[in-house]
């Protein structure tokens, strides 16, 4: 009962990882890796459009690490990646 | 002596033969006090909100090898520019000429 109703007001917007809820305890979900700083990761650049567009939500906004899982140093590098491409308006 | 990457978004009305002034006046500025590497047209792009009252605009794409005052030179005459939308310098470590994001469309 009570998980539906969290379903319900959380489904806007976040098309992005919609299950993970924030303040859940992740029972059985193992610690995700680093997407980025796998072996071939993208290179986080202001240019790579594709790459940007995963990790912004629908109203442009950067989306925390905590859902992400992205490694502190990458999500500092990518947030200014996202502020770049901001300006030029590619994002 | 550093590396940049230069970047200017132009009107989107612009004919191409002020495009083309465009694109030498400031090759012209580069070429004076560095190395300009690569120039790549990335073609006409939406943009992502209203910029100035603009949807659309022709992206112009520098990497270029010079010192800090080239940067400031150009900065300040863009910043004067009417054809010009926004403009952004980055400055690099090592550039990487090979790989392009955006692929011209003609």
């Amino acid at each position: 009962m009570r998980r539906d109703k969290k379903k319900g007001r959380k489904g806007k917007g976040s098309n992005f990882k919609s299950k993970l809820s924030l303040f859940q305890k992740p029972d059985f979900r193992m610690r995700r890796s680093c997407p980025l700083s796998a072996k071939n990761a993208p290179e986080v650049d202001y240019k790579n459009i594709k790459l940007l567009k995963r990790y912004i939500s629908d109203t442009r906004k950067i989306l925390p690490s905590r859902i992400t899982s992205v490694s502190q140093g990458k999500q500092r590098k990518l947030s200014l990646a996202i502020k770049r491409a901001k300006i030029l308006g590619l994002v | 002596m550093a590396f940049y990457e230069h970047t200017f978004i132009g009107k989107q009305d612009l004919s191409t033969k002020e495009l083309d002034s465009l694109v030498k006046k400031y090759s012209d500025i580069i070429t004076q006090s560095g190395k300009l590497l690569k120039t790549e047209k990335w073609g006409v792009l939406n943009l992502a909100t209203k910029i100035k009252k603009n949807r659309k605009g022709i992206f112009i794409h520098f990497k270029f090898e010079s010192k800090d005052d080239a940067v400031k030179n150009i900065e300040k005459k863009l910043s004067i520019e009417n054809n010009v939308i926004r403009y952004l310098t980055v400055k690099y470590d090592k550039l990487d000429l090979k790989k392009e994001y955006f692929a011209e469309t003609k």
